[in-house]
């Protein structure tokens, strides 16, 4: 498992992490919660999607709607795992900035 | 602009294609009409993105099919797959310029000494090829090391694919008593 994921590939697993998700859905959550800052296009999405289906941190989903090719992506528990382990290792980084930066301007 | 898509679908490799083109096309339809309602320029911002992430996907998946995951794509270096354990040693550019340069000097070497020796001495050397000069030599040389470089390249990836590294990090079943 290769730490730290890049931001796309964080954000993509973000927008899984708290259901299920379609291609379109992923591109638009993506959108969203970078602020527009990061615009996927359909092969940069899918080409995510195929290294994490490789890695087995995402799985394709069933549902009962598969119109229009629509197929449903949900993390697996190494997914989830590798989501928390990146989460944790933000979290611990961000603590450590806002302490130094408080300490400088102190 | 669909129609053109999916036949821009058709520089992924096929096993791709197969996995993934329709999904592509209904998302690529889905946002297509989106930005169609949000105006010319978005849309044209939309076309532009679209065509340089198939084109950069495209020539990434076939790179993948072609050296496996484990090597990164140039256009592509994403680094939750990347960061190989294998990789290509630094050290070996280095040491294969300074081998290089040690047989260019004593090739320059060789040919100083026969030209100082007098006429009626015949050379030692190779008399398959007398008029062999010194450029041709090193090219030649250049180009047996290269390859000699790309063969051992080629065992050293052979036996990463292969998973032999990783034998030391398996762990052995516990015997059934």
């Amino acid at each position: 498992m290769e730490l730290p994921l890049t931001e796309a590939v964080l954000l993509i697993l973000l927008s899984l992490a708290e259901h299920p998700r379609h291609g379109y859905s992923i591109l638009k959550d993506v959108e969203e919660v970078s602020g527009g800052r990061v615009v996927l296009s359909t092969g940069t999405l899918y080409g995510a999607l195929r290294r994490l289906l490789d890695e087995g941190w995402i799985e394709r989903f069933e549902e009962d709607d598969t119109t229009r090719g629509r197929q449903a992506y949900r993390l697996t528990t190494l997914g989830q795992r590798t989501l928390q382990t990146e989460v944790t290792r933000l979290k611990q980084l961000t603590r450590v900035a806002s302490l130094r930066t408080a300490r400088r301007g102190a | 602009m669909v129609a053109l898509y999916q036949k821009l679908l058709y520089l992924y490799p096929r096993f791709y294609r197969q996995q993934f083109a329709e999904e592509m096309t209904a998302v690529f339809r889905d946002v297509d009409e989106e930005a169609r309602r949000r105006g010319s320029i978005i849309t044209m911002k939309f076309y532009v993105r679209e065509a340089g992430g198939l084109l950069r996907g495209a020539v990434t998946e076939h790179f993948r099919r072609i050296f496996g995951s484990q090597i990164p794509s140039p256009l592509f270096p994403m680094r939750f797959t990347m960061r190989p354990g294998f990789r290509f040693p630094k050290s070996t550019s280095f040491l294969m310029t300074v081998i290089l340069a040690g047989i260019v000097l004593a090739i320059d070497k060789a040919e100083a000494i026969r030209t100082a020796l007098p006429a009626d001495i015949a050379p030692v050397g190779p008399m398959w090829a007398p008029h062999v000069n010194i450029l041709t030599t090193i090219v030649l040389t250049f180009l047996l090391v290269d390859f000699v470089a790309a063969v051992g390249w080629v065992v050293l990836f052979a036996l990463h694919r292969s998973g032999v590294q990783r034998l030391e990090e398996t762990s052995s079943a516990p015997e059934r008593s």
